[in-house]
């Protein structure tokens, strides 16, 4: 609760950082922050050319995946980023992580925009809008959940521990494979392993991300209300994982000035 | 008079570590073997100090004596390992050179950044913001990014946004090595001018006239305890002349 009011408190510095992120990542690039929607444009255009329907799906669940891995990574080095002002000024430490995640969260809601464009242009066999849409809200909260659980987690771990990056790479790569990006995952488990399904089902989704994933394409592609199992499920390693990560940064947030 | 700043039996030290642990290895030395035993350095040991408000204090000592760790401890961004460290008003920035600016952005965006980082509030920012370009007399390279900022802008920028803040305690750590002759004079000229309104300072430095010229009292640090503090006269010749100063008391 006081994190919450801290960051309400420090709003200010809050803003000046998002926008200094942002400022420092397009300062050099000739067209901006275009280039953020210039990449799933240019992906978008080539893949639906061979596949209308799976672009869509991949378009719903990758934008989603990326904001959660553009927050991973970025949070990693946020401490030693900034050691310039983790030794020299006192503020809140958590706003330099909240600070990266509000920045990509600009980025998520302007690549969503591409998505809905591009279900409006090719609309999934359901139609591009429906009622469920009023279930992404709640999606969009448990997501944001997710990124600043784990976000914090990492910020501060990777102070104390000099493998904290590599961990998060390979974790990367590993979860993108753990997520129903590329591959639907019930058909799979009913075919490859049968008798095994039941339980494949909440091991698969104990994976916050991966249920996640799976209600947004629930809500934009089939344009049905999100399994509340699975966004059950999701919601409850969202808060475990949110609670370890409040606590390792409450943990060793003393430290980050005498480490970086 | 009231306390602005006191230290009560304060210790810092520092776990020496060669490299940073990794965590896979933390993780299995806490399951199967004890915590391995690290070094510690101490910085401070067992501090007790009082500072009353508007007290203009001096701190001396060679490298290694544990001066800019006795300033984070006070600006709080480091915590004692023990003791208890109370701090009445609000602490400026523990100001360096170029401390938290962002080499890409402008010298405006940076000002609006470091402000804020400083505690000023948007209405404070808007308000001062020509006062301060102008006090840092470099108004022309304003919208410039400050990668191309030479050291003695980036001070003064700096100094210029500190000047403008109104903290209680202000901290303040060789800021005079650098920049002409007149940046310094403006830095004097505010420096008496804080002294002058009651706040109270703490100035890290090692040029012994800056600190005869503005403290009240001189503190001399020395293997983190404090070898000697009075009058900064007697203090700074001492430091200088350490074989004639006298034991230090124990307690």
């Amino acid at each position: 609760m006081q994190t919450l009011t801290d960051l309400y408190r420090y709003r200010f510095i809050l803003t000046n950082l998002v926008s200094k992120n942002l400022k420092a990542m397009y300062r050099n690039m000739a067209l901006g922050f275009l280039w953020t929607l210039l990449n799933p444009i240019i992906f978008v255009t080539v893949l639906s050319f061979v596949w209308t329907h799976f672009t869509a799906r991949l378009l719903i669940t990758l934008i989603p995946y990326n904001f959660f891995v553009y927050c991973l990574t970025g949070c990693v080095s946020v401490i030693p980023g900034n050691a310039n002002l983790v030794k020299r000024v006192a503020f809140p430490r958590q706003i330099l992580p909240v600070s990266v995640i509000l920045t990509h969260l600009i980025h998520f809601f302007a690549q969503f925009g591409i998505v809905i464009c591009y279900l409006i242009i090719m609309p999934p066999p359901n139609g591009w809008i429906s009622w469920a849409w009023i279930w992404l809200p709640v999606v969009l909260v448990v997501h944001l959940g997710l990124c600043m659980g784990v976000g914090l987690l990492v910020s501060a771990l990777n102070v104390v521990y000099r493998d904290v990056t590599y961990i998060v790479e390979s974790t990367i790569t590993i979860l993108f494979w753990l997520c129903p990006i590329l591959y639907l995952p019930e058909p799979m488990f009913a075919e490859k392993f049968p008798e095994w399904g039941d339980v494949l089902h909440y091991i698969y989704y104990s994976n916050p991300l991966a249920g996640i994933l799976d209600s947004y394409t629930n809500i934009l592609f089939y344009g049905s209300r999100p399994s509340f199992e699975i966004l059950g499920i999701a919601l409850i390693g969202t808060l475990i994982i949110g609670a370890i990560g409040v606590r390792a940064f409450w943990i060793h947030e003393k430290e980050f000035a005498d480490l970086v | 008079m009231s306390i602005a700043i006191s230290f009560e039996s304060v210790t810092k030290s520092y776990r020496v570590l060669k490299t940073r642990p990794f965590l896979a290895g933390e993780f299995f030395r806490r399951i199967l073997l004890r915590p391995s035993e690290r070094t510690i350095h101490t910085a401070i040991a067992n501090l007790k100090l009082e500072i009353k408000q508007g007290e203009s204090i001096g701190v001396i000592g060679s490298n290694g004596a544990g001066k800019s760790t006795f300033l984070s401890l006070i600006a709080q961004t480091t915590y004692p390992s023990s003791g208890h460290i109370t701090v009445n008003g609000r602490i400026g920035p523990l100001l360096e050179l170029g401390a938290g600016f962002h080499p890409d952005l402008t010298g405006y965006e940076n000002l609006y950044l470091n402000a804020s980082l400083l505690g000023f509030s948007r209405e404070e920012v808007e308000e001062k913001k020509d006062s301060i370009i102008e006090f840092s007399g470099i108004r022309d390279f304003i919208h410039a990014p400050i990668q191309t900022y030479s050291t003695g802008m980036i001070t003064r920028l700096g100094f210029a946004i500190l000047a403008h803040m109104d903290p209680d305690i202000l901290l303040i750590d060789e800021i005079f090595a650098v920049g002409d002759a007149e940046f310094q004079d403006k830095c004097f000229t505010t420096m008496k001018r804080f002294k002058d309104a009651g706040k109270t300072f703490i100035l890290v430095s090692h040029s012994m006239e800056t600190i005869l010229e503005l403290c009240d009292r001189a503190i001399w640090l020395q293997d983190g305890r404090i070898r000697m503090t009075g009058p900064p006269a007697s203090v700074c010749h001492y430091y200088l002349h350490p074989d004639e100063a006298p034991e230090p008391d124990e307690d």
